[in-house]
């Protein structure tokens, strides 16, 4: 239905984004330890805009006009409270110069950048368990509810509720060191906001979530901090660029890896048309910013390794020895079984399976490893081209059977049909 | 066609007391987005009134008391204004409305002026 005169539209995801901002200045302003207050003052400066904006029209700003009203806000809690608690007074002096600065149209776009990337150094604060981490900035900064977080990392609202609380709590904890945090003081923060944005990148960009368009929301948020914290001083290091080019060339890739109906592609099959070749122009450009100073971070090993897939012009032409070598470097600075794994499959593809075969039967997998899908799925493929039917559907079946998601099952379903084509097995090997 | 057109008065009412659902940001521009194409498309007929604080007076024989003014079990949250043809036509205006989304909402319709009831 399409209103004959539409209303003034807001940007896409504007009362999200606004509510991470506000909750960013409101908590610089009035202390961390107040922040469950700001986000209250902000829902509630939101909900008195949805009820006044429809019938009023637009403010002239409405980025100022929502600072006000959430502003009043927490000021008018805090009169409560001192009125109640005595020991509020402590901070009148604070108060005082807030009430002041009130008057000023103090929102500013580069402190309100500030504020956010605080936040975000906030967030990883080393109190908090990690997974809390990534709860807490999708809940401060992305402007989540628990319900929509608990979609978008596939748990329940409990957990989430608990990984808030637990984040909340440590950070009560830790007042006096979060009050007025200097972002000087929080570069030793650095890695681990890298690790928040990183694990909430690869969150939406491997789960298999069948909606797109909210996996989709996971990357986008992972971007568009990693790029606030590329514009500070203090967040651009080449870390940071290396998993900007990561995160855009990967994206790049993100709508050509399911078929029309929502199959996953293996990357041989994706059509290399509709990769985006925007992103992957931003992605190297990224990259190249990356390369200077001394450090070679995984981030750089990884933006690597997917610029190799982006720039080849076909999966033929792809320079697996390059992806191979790339796997080993990754491997130095993370070691893990995985990189192995991965390595195994391009070291396949360039010298044969046998090769690779070889690399994976020379490690010994730890047992988390032998349960994990992905060990068998290559396994059973590595066999598979060799013309071992036999260990190939062994390996493939159990795959089959530990396979987290419905778009993974059906993509080991259709390897495994492969693999028992009578035509197959009549060629033997290959 | 000529036809004479009455005022409607809708008062938006909501349950005193239930548990108030509160909207994640991104849902609360989806209702922002919904008010305004519903005032968009009834531009026409609708005088947008306000919303009204809870709480308030009412005076009986004299007595002023407190509220509730109308029932203890709900509270009129805000009012609006229809300008049309008819009690059915407003209907069909208010049956468009968002309020619809809320389950536990209701909107009490009434004709303005003098009348037989």
């Amino acid at each position: 239905m399409i209103a004959p005169n539409p209303a003034p539209a807001l940007p896409e995801h504007y009362f999200r984004h606004e509510s991470g901002r506000l909750v960013s200045v409101l908590s610089r302003r009035f202390g961390v330890h107040r922040v469950e207050l700001c986000e209250d003052a902000v829902q509630t400066a939101l909900l008195r805009a949805v009820q006044s904006w429809p019938q009023r029209g637009l403010p002239d700003d409405t980025s100022a006009w929502l600072y006000r009203v959430a502003f009043n806000e927490v000021l008018g809690a805090l009169r409560r409270e001192r009125r109640t608690d005595a020991s509020v007074d402590v901070e009148d002096a604070g108060l005082v110069a807030a009430e002041v600065s009130a008057d000023e149209a103090a929102y500013l776009e580069h402190e309100v950048r500030d504020d956010q990337l605080r936040m975000l150094f906030v967030c990883a604060n080393p109190g908090i368990p990690r997974e809390s981490q990534i709860v807490f900035a999708l809940k401060i900064l992305c402007g989540f509810s628990t319900e929509e977080i608990a979609l978008r990392l596939f748990q329940s609202n409990e957990a989430i509720y608990k990984r808030l609380q637990r984040a909340r709590s440590a950070l009560r904890e830790r007042i006096e060191a979060l009050e007025q945090p200097e972002i000087g003081e929080l570069a030793s923060r650095l890695p681990a906001v890298l690790e928040i944005l990183y694990l909430l990148f690869t969150e939406g960009y491997s789960s298999a979530q069948p909606d797109v368009l909210i996996r989709h929301e996971l990357c986008e948020e992972a971007i568009r901090l990693g790029r606030l914290l590329d514009e500070h001083p203090v967040g651009a290091t080449p870390e940071t660029a290396a998993l900007l080019a990561l995160m855009y060339l990967d994206a790049a890739r993100f709508d050509s890896r399911v078929d029309g109906a929502g199959g996953l592609l293996l990357l041989e099959e994706q059509d290399r048309s509709r990769w985006d070749r925007d992103l992957i122009g931003v992605g190297v450009s990224y990259l190249a910013r990356a390369a200077r100073g001394e450090v070679f971070s995984r981030y750089h090993a990884e933006a690597a390794i997917a610029a190799e897939h982006c720039l080849a012009r076909s999966y033929a032409e792809t320079r697996w020895n390059e992806i191979a070598r790339l796997y080993e470097m990754l491997d130095r600075i993370v070691p893990s079984p995985i990189h192995t794994l991965n390595r195994s499959i391009a070291i396949a593809e360039w010298q044969g399976p046998d090769a690779g075969l070889a690399l994976l039967e020379a490690i010994n997998p730890p047992p988390w490893l032998l349960g994990y899908y992905l060990w068998d799925a290559t396994l059973g493929e590595l066999y598979r081209r060799r013309g071992n039917v036999e260990r190939a559907t062994t390996h493939l079946t159990r795959a089959l059977a530990a396979a987290p998601t419905h778009a993974e099952q059906a993509l080991l379903r259709r390897r495994l049909e492969a693999c028992n084509l009578p035509a197959f097995r009549e060629g033997g090997s290959k | 066609m000529s036809t004479t057109k009455s005022k409607f008065l809708c008062l938006f009412r909501f349950p005193v007391g239930a548990p108030q659902k509160q909207s994640s940001p991104e849902e609360m521009q989806a209702q922002y987005a919904a008010w305004t194409n519903w005032m968009a498309k009834f531009k026409e007929e609708l005088i947008p009134g306000g919303p009204l604080k809870p709480g308030g007076a009412v005076t009986r024989g004299g007595n002023v008391t407190d509220g509730p003014y109308i029932e203890a079990k709900e509270v009129i949250a805000s009012y609006a204004t229809i300008e049309t043809t008819s009690l059915a036509r407003a209907t069909e205006i208010i049956n468009e409305c968002p309020i619809a989304a809320y389950p536990d909402y209701s909107v009490e319709i009434r004709e303005m002026g003098y009348g037989k009831p």
